[in-house]
């Protein structure tokens, strides 16, 4: 595999990016309306937890997927305006094109996320340099794996409502059923009204896992959060799974099209 | 004016709106993941506080979440109208045999009443959950979201034909979707917000959104007594959809001359 044939597809992704600046812009501002508005006020409102420092390390998350997600739109939209067949002409094997891509959707992810993160060190606390290295990690992997995710989705839909429902599907599940908005604890709740599928489905969730690894490193260890490496085990096992699905999908079905 | 023309305009709108189907399916689910995952697990996590209010945060979120759904679908008149100057459907529109104020003020009402339409059969089911206890305050309530909706539909057809590019108009979409919904009591009461951040509630104070949820809270008897005073709340509102559909009418009005939406 030619690794300059993979950087060349990354910088074209990363350049795209910029082109969305104005994009970027209204997420990082609705990401910050979300902690400095939502979650303060939740915080006056529930006694279990401090909602504020809890939400902080799950908004990394929010921004981690939501940018990681970008890349899917983009590539839907080149399957719909037909430029895949541009990128299938470039002078580089199927696969490398397919691993620049889901590599450039977590690069893009992680560079997005990285004001926020700050913003939680700078709130909460700073990690030392073997938990940051972790944390970084962990993330990244994160990062590949939505990515993974995304252009799945974006190469088996047809159309960009299919692929907005897609997304928005899910979103849901993954966002709802994990605890990057309330505590593992809370979601127990689930089971006493019979979804007891959901609450397993929140404890392995790769969202869980991320946001509640940061929280081990960056809040009170009071609050219950303890670093597990089943927890890196389990966001690597997911972003192995959909970096693998996804580049076999995008070097099949754009072939296809 | 030809009420005959202008209920064709706002037929076609409501048409178009049933071809998004995935969209409203989405956002369907949208609703129950909701209320169903968030409503439940969130309403666990504030019962201590709600309990002392005497109100369950589940009812209260569940009449917020109708709001928000009711607000983001009226949005979405804007996104139509881009697609149309995009497509040059535009052109097409002033050819046909309606005024041009005909054909917005139609705009104005078919943006706000399929949002109505599309809600229609959530708010059946927000209904069954929280009960009425008073049906002339339920009567009250809707009909201030009938003038919610139309004053959200006026507002994105202004934010829509005062932008130049689709682009920049889902940004700004987003970014007030994001200040208006938090900044308002659809999703925690203003007390709360007032012991947060006192400019929070302050904002909270003139939002369209804090007086249409809490109207419906009213109306469905949630809470028996707001923040705000009724009549002021369908007041505030009133001013809202005259001040939106107003400027919106002359805004579109005036941009669909001379091609200057290209």
């Amino acid at each position: 595999m030619n690794v300059k044939a993979i950087l060349h597809v990354i910088e074209y992704d990363f350049r795209n990016f910029f082109r969305y600046r104005w994009f970027i812009a209204g997420l990082i501002a609705m990401n910050l309306a979300d902690l400095f508005i939502s979650a303060i006020v939740f915080t006056q409102m529930t006694s279990i937890i401090n909602y504020f420092e809890f939400f902080a390390p799950g908004l990394a998350v929010v921004g981690l997927f939501a940018s990681a997600f970008m890349i899917g739109r983009e590539i839907n939209m080149e399957v719909r305006r037909e430029i895949h067949h541009y990128m299938l002409s470039l002078p580089m094997t199927r696969t490398e094109l397919a691993v620049g891509r889901v590599l450039a959707g977590g690069l893009r992810g992680m560079l997005y996320m990285s004001p926020l993160l700050i913003t939680n060190f700078i709130v909460l606390r700073f990690p030392t340099l073997p938990q940051l290295l972790l944390i970084l990690l962990t993330l990244l992997l994160l990062a590949i794996g939505i990515s993974g995710v995304s252009i799945t989705i974006a190469v088996s839909t047809t159309s960009f409502e299919k692929f907005v429902t897609a997304r928005g599907v899910v979103y849901y599940m993954l966002f709802f059923c994990s605890s990057v908005f309330y505590p593992l604890s809370v979601i127990q709740v689930l089971a006493q009204k019979g979804l007891s599928p959901l609450v397993t489905f929140a404890q392995i969730n790769p969202l869980t896992n991320g946001s509640d690894m940061i929280r081990s490193f960056l809040l009170d260890p009071a609050m219950g959060y303890v670093f597990s490496p089943l927890m890196l085990v389990n966001v690597a096992v997911f972003s192995v799974i959909f970096a693998l699905v996804a580049t076999f999908a995008y070097a099949k079905i754009l072939q296809r099209h | 004016m030809g009420l005959r023309k202008l209920l064709l305009v706002v037929e076609r709108d409501l048409r178009m709106f049933i071809q998004y189907k995935f969209m409203l399916v989405m956002r369907g689910i949208w609703f129950v993941a909701q209320v169903a995952l968030f409503g439940l697990v969130v309403n666990k996590m504030v019962q201590s506080t709600t309990e002392a209010l005497n109100i369950s945060y589940f009812q209260y979120y569940v009449a917020g979440v109708t709001i928000i759904t009711l607000y983001s679908t009226a949005m979405f008149i804007g996104y139509d109208i881009f697609e149309e100057a995009e497509h040059g459907v535009f052109e097409y529109l002033l050819t046909l045999p309606v005024s041009r104020r005909e054909l917005v003020l139609g705009r104005s009402i078919g943006g706000g009443l399929r949002s109505f339409v599309y809600v229609g059969p959530l708010l059946v089911i927000v209904l069954l959950i929280l009960g009425v206890s008073n049906p002339l305050y339920l009567l009250v309530a809707l009909a201030s979201l009938f003038l919610f909706a139309f004053g959200v539909a006026g507002m994105s057809i202004t934010l829509a034909v005062a932008m130049k590019s689709g682009d920049k108009y889902d940004i700004l979409v987003g970014v007030l979707d994001a200040l208006i919904v938090r900044l308002s009591t659809t999703m925690y009461p203003i007390v709360y917000m007032q012991k947060a951040m006192p400019a929070y509630a302050t904002l909270a104070g003139f939002n369209p959104l804090t007086y249409a949820s809490d109207l419906f809270r009213w109306g469905t008897g949630v809470e028996g007594i707001i923040p705000i005073n009724p009549l002021m709340g369908v007041l505030g509102l009133f001013v809202f959809f005259f001040a939106f559909t107003f400027v919106g009418v002359v805004f579109y009005e005036r941009r669909l001359e001379g091609g200057s939406w290209q």
